[in-house]
């Protein structure tokens, strides 16, 4: 009981210290406003991390995040629901699929590496631009065409609109087409799903967030390279995109400080690094 | 207590009061939920028959070829799925589900009754996620097993899945209706000589045939609407299941891989609400077609 009081009368102070604290760091910013980001759910991790330590500095702006797909970013800040739309590509230009965004403003804030998936039967490592166009054209559906078991190619892709997808045709496959086919095909709605997807179904292939990627499902190599972080720096390994914040015009205020603060080196370094993107700084 | 001749008055009072209240509040209820309901219809549909001005109702009714990235949106391929789905799921789900309901209404010792209605009461609360999930991880390889198939998605495995999600909602109404044949008709049929398998085909099942297609037609509709679980195992390609093993595409399941993909003012997002108002459509006319049954039901009685 004793000790019980003494715990709480402790905590209790360090509480007050830690108050006091903070209120005395943020009696130096005097920025104030609502910021609204929705969009890309790749990014959400991102954005809830920075929106954490940036509230810290700053207790007087309030950052509301939310993620449902990579489009109703630039879409929500077109309609004027959010300030910052974040977004898998660049959508105030052209995308296969997607129109501009006429007067957005694109702010890069990580790399996204993609990697391809495939279940862990299958024996293939490598697979080359031209394969992967054949294997998702429909032109190759034998896993021994590419050097592996005679065994039918089971194609597993997100849904047409799907940031990630945008991405994995634009780099991966060269802009090539990714087809329906009758048989051994199918879509699945999210990252998670993919991953699922690929690891329980044999001769699987398919593509996801590099930072999905762990010991259920094997990660291929793209024209000899292996997906790795240190690869994507060091420019040998092409299947990554920039992550975008997308804004009407120039951000400003609070929206502007907030992009600022997530471009920082100090959040690129640190709790960007620790969640598996790579700071933009490393790309050349 | 003897109450006094005013005291009585106003209790008589309060309690008209009370009821005049009670009945406006339910009004108001009532209205406030139409009201909702009636918004709910309306803008679906204002935003379905927006559909209509790009492409003609033939093109979305008649055409198999869903690209909505290349302007094609027929969905006759994924209504058809929808229809076939469902009528899949009720020819597995429905002899299964009746039959139980037979058995624990008329058949089982009391203490099986009351092991299994409790047991087929939680399963209707199962969320259909973890039906999903569990299609996905479990009966999808083992499909695959048996079929000798690479997928396994597919009407098949979506019908077994939803089949044992309207399995219990089925078989607990059914129930119900079984249990509410009133004695005396059994009784005046075993009086005449009847066995008790004559007894329950030939009178128990017909008087509570009306409770029996009531408890189907719920059935059908949570089968037409539900989504999660179908969206896991059904494959997902906007394509006609020729097969049970093609990776295939429902309304719901359409709808839901679509929706957060697809910009506000485009044809596409139109034809996603227009797969919604027909979802809607369909339920409004099973449920009008209850409402029918229970009514001649009443007359008969």
């Amino acid at each position: 009981m004793k000790i019980f009081k003494k715990v709480s009368l402790l905590a209790a102070a360090s509480l007050v210290a830690v108050t006091t604290l903070v209120g005395s760091v943020s009696a130096a910013s005097n920025l104030s406003g609502k910021i609204t980001v929705n969009g890309s759910t790749a990014l959400l991790p991102l954005t809830l991390q920075a929106a954490k330590e940036f509230q810290k500095l700053n207790p007087k702006v309030k950052i509301a995040a939310s993620g449902k797909g990579s489009v109703t970013g630039p879409q929500a800040v077109k309609k004027g629901i959010a300030d910052i739309g974040a977004c898998d590509w660049d959508a105030s230009v052209d995308v296969p699929g997607f129109k501009a965004f006429d007067g957005q403003v694109a702010n890069k804030v990580a790399v996204i590496p993609f990697a391809t998936i495939v279940n862990k039967n299958v024996k293939v490592g490598n697979l080359t631009t031209e394969q992967l166009k054949g294997i998702y054209s429909g032109k190759i559906t034998n896993w021994k065409e590419v050097g592996g078991d005679n065994a039918d190619i089971v194609v597993i892709t997100r849904a047409f609109g799907s940031g990630t997808r945008v991405n994995y045709q634009a780099k991966a496959l060269a802009g090539g087409d990714i087809v329906k086919k009758d048989k051994n095909y199918k879509e699945v709605g999210s990252s998670g799903d993919m991953k699922t997807a690929v690891a329980t179904t044999p001769n699987a292939i398919g593509y996801i967030d590099l930072v999905y990627v762990n010991s259920d499902v094997k990660a291929v190599s793209f024209n000899g390279v292996e997906p790795t972080t240190e690869n994507v720096i060091n420019g040998s390994y092409k299947i990554w995109a920039y992550g975008y914040y997308m804004t009407k015009g120039q951000p400003t205020g609070a929206t502007k400080a907030f992009i600022d603060y997530v471009q920082s080196q100090k959040f690129q370094q640190g709790s960007l690094k620790k969640l598996k993107f790579i700071p933009i700084s490393a790309m050349k | 207590m003897q109450p006094s001749r005013k005291n009585r008055f106003s209790r008589y009072m309060r309690a008209r009061l009370a009821n005049r209240l009670s009945a406006y509040y339910f009004l108001l209820s009532i209205l406030a939920l139409c009201f909702v309901l009636g918004l709910v219809i309306f803008f679906i549909g204002k935003t379905a028959m927006l559909t209509f001005k790009h492409i003609s109702l033939a093109d979305f009714f008649l055409s198999f070829n869903w690209t909505p990235e290349e302007d094609h949106y027929g969905a006759a391929a994924i209504i058809i799925n929808t229809l076939s789905l469902t009528a899949l799921t009720l020819i597995m789900a429905v002899p299964i589900a009746v039959g139980l309901a037979i058995l624990i209404a008329e058949i089982a010792p009391k203490w099986i009754k009351n092991m299994m209605r409790p047991i087929l009461d939680l399963l209707v609360g199962v969320p259909s996620i973890v039906y999903g999930y569990l299609g996905l991880t479990v009966l999808i390889p083992f499909l695959r097993r048996l079929s000798g198939e690479n997928l396994g998605d597919g009407l098949l495995a979506a019908a077994l899945v939803l089949a044992l999600m309207v399995l219990p909602t089925i078989c607990r109404i059914s129930d119900e209706a079984i249990s509410m044949v009133p004695k005396k008709y059994r009784e005046a049929a075993y009086a005449l000589g009847s066995t008790r398998l004559q007894v329950m085909l030939r009178v128990v099942i017909p008087a509570a045939g009306r409770g029996i297609i009531a408890a189907i037609i719920m059935g059908m509709t949570r089968a037409i609407g539900e989504t999660m679980a179908v969206v896991m195992v059904i494959g997902n390609t906007a394509q006609l299941a020729k097969t049970l093993f093609t990776p295939a595409s429902v309304l719901t399941s359409n709808i839901v891989m679509q929706i957060s993909n697809v910009e506000f003012d485009s044809t596409w997002n139109y034809a996603l609400h227009m797969m919604a108002f027909l979802l809607l459509a369909i339920s409004f006319i099973l449920i009008l077609f209850i409402r029918y049954l229970g009514r001649k039901g009443s007359d008969k009685a």
